[in-house]
């Protein structure tokens, strides 16, 4: 009998299976609604947004498959795009030019001290990285008080967030796309991938297999910190300016979506796949309830259950086996 | 410290006395008694049909070597585990304790070696911590006080302040912090689990002091215990267990040394194993070789070699210091002394990571396969080539292909049971379950395998193919180091023994010396040779 249920588990992935199904019924609810739930341009136009929280949920989900969790998210956001931003007003031109690699790589260096305190110094990631997202806040704070940076978002950004280049495609959906493909290239076939779900699983069995485990832990931050921040980037372009706390709407739809795409929210567990498909739920569910005219106040009600509701669901479990 | 409460209506000390007293006289039968309790742990008959009873006003000892029963016989008794079979009288009556709570509210005090102290409270919050004394429902922490301070005068610890916080106290004052825990309960019968092992020999002393007391207040007292000195100097009475049996009782100091050990050995045996070869490698270059090796109290100046071809055993009770030498070997242990040479050169192996790759390669089979051998819910082919991701790989891409290869190698090479290889490890048996843990090992050709207690919960059909197989390895050139609690493994696998006692080794059997016997005598630490010297019970006669 429980090799049946193993059997099946290993062939269906229930959490993607349940949110698929939970798209397709939200749209088909938001039909009846208005009949543009279902226009091409609207769903592209869900997609395009979806894209910014999915590259943020890639840094979260890569850091929770770990077991630890990434709470420095929604000023990291900030900083990549402020300082994408700033770039291009200190240095003109070549800051132009350089200005997302630069917002990208603040934001890796962000990951990098996360890393350092969680693997190296051994502080628990939720209090390390909350007290990063405290610093960084106050970091950009300072910034901007002091004198008046750029914060307009150069060509570039706005042209990744929001031109459709390639086959009426928006582009900020085929950079999810593209570092999709990686992500999932990364998770099933390196060696990475496999520490990071073994490491997941039992850190001391992936130790005592020689692993390097904190430099596993280190890298993790690191690709997290620069999703976040990379999201930032494309968020200014696509506001056409950088703002502060525009990130700190992020967060919870992002481990949001990363739990509803079924990954374990202690480590170990999860697929790519299934971020993706949470990533859009969380976001139709957002565009839905907004045109609704559900408020603020509703959203986070219901994100907040919905997480809640998951991880009664599948979130827990398969570590209590061992 | 001693304060005015010897009046109060809240003074155990002096109750407990004059209870204990009462108790000697209105009943001279056994204060506990099992008749024939039984108890299986899957397919492992840990205790059989055993009848015990112990007095009041005498320390009773058991002695038996790893998984006898001694332990599972207390568990029973201190309701941490339920009997299969049997009956308990508690008193003369009989009693059935379904939680370790019902068993100390009927009398049973029990001290274990791990504490069970809350390093940041206060001693008194921590004597008193299952049934505080209220007032209008809050904890009265006046009383509390008193409560306590009268517990640690009777452990003999009056020097302990009950405000100070339990993290403050040195390990050895913690101990006796427990035993006033225990004795704050008002216990009839006083379990010590290796309870002195963790105190210096001043602290012992003072324990043991206590300990007499007691036994002069009525109380009845069990005592475990692998120091056969400290056995003799308190016990009164002796039991014997003997693969989940109870093998004889006696008066302490009625049998020689020779005896008890001969009394202990005698477990049913029917493994085979492969014919040890005959080899001099007396001159050959250790592949592994360790000099004055030390770790915080747990090993102490320890040095071994072990040779190319050749299977080393350590042998020894549990917790000597065998499971940490192996972690230090392997890397896992920070601020380990001592050098350490793998193939003549001098190595520095600051983690696991330093150990594979050092030199001709370092492997360990931990002690515990599901928590530190695999990760369970992931495949059995993610398991097993996780040591040697490397070797499959190019530039950090998996190759499916050689992953593949490797898998199916390693499963005909080890005869690997299993559905498919992207079952999960969790859903093999532990028989399996370990084979994969040894292969996934055995992929990185490691010259230097270290195994701890490998064969520990598996099938007997198992264990042989894992006997041919080290042996197998140690044929083709790999210095093995295994460290078993089996001693019928260490004497039919070995090529020699090393036995540890406290963090040592005592002694260094080979060939034919590793007998039973000898095993057993040198893991107490005491000499067989002089026979008839009476060591037992001296303190009694």
């Amino acid at each position: 009998m429980s090799e049946l249920v193993m059997q099946l588990r290993r062939h269906t992935n229930p959490a993607v299976l349940t949110a698929s199904g939970c798209i397709v019924a939200l749209l088909i609810a938001g039909s009846f609604y208005s009949a543009n739930f279902l226009s091409p341009n609207y769903l592209l136009q869900q997609l395009q947004v979806a894209s910014f929280l999915g590259i943020i949920a890639t840094g979260a989900m890569i850091v929770i498959l770990l077991g630890h969790i990434d709470l420095s998210v929604p000023w990291v956001v900030t900083l990549g795009g402020m300082m994408a931003t700033a770039a291009a007003g200190w240095w003109g031109d070549l800051g132009a030019a350089l200005a997302i690699p630069f917002g990208v790589a603040c934001g890796a260096l962000v990951g990098l001290i996360n890393g350092i305190g969680t693997a190296y110094l051994r502080v628990p990631s939720m209090i390390f990285t909350l007290g990063m997202n405290a610093v960084v806040q106050g970091l950009v704070v300072v910034h901007t008080g002091g004198f008046a940076p750029q914060d307009r978002a150069t060509e570039a950004m706005h042209d990744l967030a929001t031109e459709r280049t390639f086959f009426g495609l928006p582009n900020a959906l085929l950079l999810w796309a593209v570092l999709s493909a990686a992500m999932i290239f990364l998770l099933t076939r390196t060696t990475l991938g496999r520490k990071i779900y073994a490491i997941g699983n039992r850190e001391k069995a992936a130790y005592l297999s020689g692993i390097n485990t904190r430099a596993v832990t280190l890298i993790c931050f690191v690709i997290s910190g620069a999703m976040s921040a990379l999201a930032g980037v494309l968020l200014a372009g696509y506001a056409t300016k950088a703002y502060q706390a525009m990130g700190d709407a992020y967060l919870l739809p992002a481990i949001a979506a990363v739990v509803l795409g079924g990954t374990n929210i202690l480590g170990g567990k999860g697929t790519y796949a299934g971020t993706i498909v949470g990533t859009i739920l969380i976001t139709l569910l957002s565009s839905i309830l907004s045109v609704m005219q559900i408020e603020e106040m509703g959203r986070q009600i219901i994100y907040g259950a919905v997480i809640i509701v998951m991880l009664l669901t599948y979130g827990r479990g398969a570590k209590t086996q061992g | 410290m001693m304060r005015a409460g010897a009046l109060a209506p809240v003074s155990f000390g002096s109750c407990s006395a004059i209870l204990g007293a009462r108790f000697m006289q209105a009943v001279s039968g056994p204060v506990l008694e099992t008749i024939g309790v039984s108890k299986r742990f899957g397919g492992v008959q840990a205790l059989s049909n055993v009848d015990f009873a112990c007095r009041s006003g005498r320390i009773h000892a058991l002695l038996g070597e790893n998984g006898a029963g001694k332990s599972t016989l207390i568990k029973i008794i201190a309701g941490v585990v339920q009997r299969d079979a049997g009956r308990m009288l508690l008193g003369g009556e009989e009693v059935v304790f379904a939680t370790p709570r019902e068993a100390s509210a009927a009398g049973i005090g029990c001290i274990f070696q791990e504490l069970s102290l809350m390093p940041h409270l206060s001693v008194a919050d921590n004597i008193c911590i299952t049934d505080p004394p209220r007032r209008w429902g809050f904890i009265d922490g006046r009383a509390q006080r008193h409560i306590a301070a009268d517990a640690l005068a009777r452990a003999g610890a009056e020097d302990i302040n009950p405000s100070a916080p339990v993290s403050s106290l040195p390990l050895s004052r913690r101990q006796m912090v427990e035993i006033a825990k225990s004795l704050a309960r008002d216990p009839k019968l006083l379990i010590l689990d290796e309870a002195t092992s963790a105190l210096t020999a001043a602290d012992v002393t003072r324990v043991f002091k206590v300990l007499k007391r007691l036994r002069e207040e009525g109380l009845a007292i069990i005592y475990i215990s692998h120091r056969m000195s400290e056995i003799a100097e308190l016990a009164d009475d002796c039991s014997v267990f003997r693969n989940g049996q109870h093998v004889a009782t006696f008066p302490a100091g009625t049998k020689s040394n020779t005896e008890v050990v001969e009394m202990m050995i005698g477990r049913e045996y029917s493994h085979a194993f492969p014919p040890k070869p005959k080899r001099d490698l007396r001159g050959v270059q250790p592949a592994l070789e360790t000099r004055g090796l030390s770790w915080e109290s747990a090993l102490r100046d320890v040095s071994i070699a072990v040779r190319p071809g050749e299977i080393l055993g350590l042998g020894g009770l549990d917790g000597q210091g065998q499971m940490e030498m192996l972690l230090a070997l392997f890397g896992a242990l920070s601020g380990v002394g001592g050098e350490t040479l793998v193939e003549g050169r001098p190595v520095t192996l600051a983690s696991p990571q330093s150990a594979k790759a050092c030199g001709i390669g370092i492997a360990l089979i931990p002690e515990d396969r599901k928590t530190d051998g695999l990760m369970l819910p992931m495949s059995v082919r993610d398991n097993l080539t996780f040591a040697a991701l490397d070797s499959i790989s190019t530039a950090g891409i998996v190759s499916s292909r050689a992953e593949n290869a490797a898998v199916a190698d390693m499963v005909k090479l080890l005869g690997i049971r299993m559905g498919a290889a992207d079952d999960a490890v969790g859903t093999l048996s532990g028989g399996n379950q370990q084979k994969v843990v040894i292969a996934k090992w055995l992929l990185n050709k490691p010259g230097i395998i270290l195994l701890n207690d490998p064969t520990r919960g598996i099938d007997v059909a198992t264990k042989q193919e894992l006997y041919q197989l080290l042996r197998r390895l140690a044929d083709e050139g790999a210095a093995i180091i295994l460290y078993s609690t089996d001693y019928y493994e260490l004497i039919g696998c070995c090529d020699r023994v090393a036995v540890f006692y406290d963090g040592q080794i005592v002694r260094l059997l080979e060939g034919d010396q590793i007998t039973e016997r000898a095993l057993i005598a040198s893991a107490l630490n005491i000499s067989t040779a002089d026979q008839g010297d009476v060591l037992l019970g001296e303190a009694s006669l």
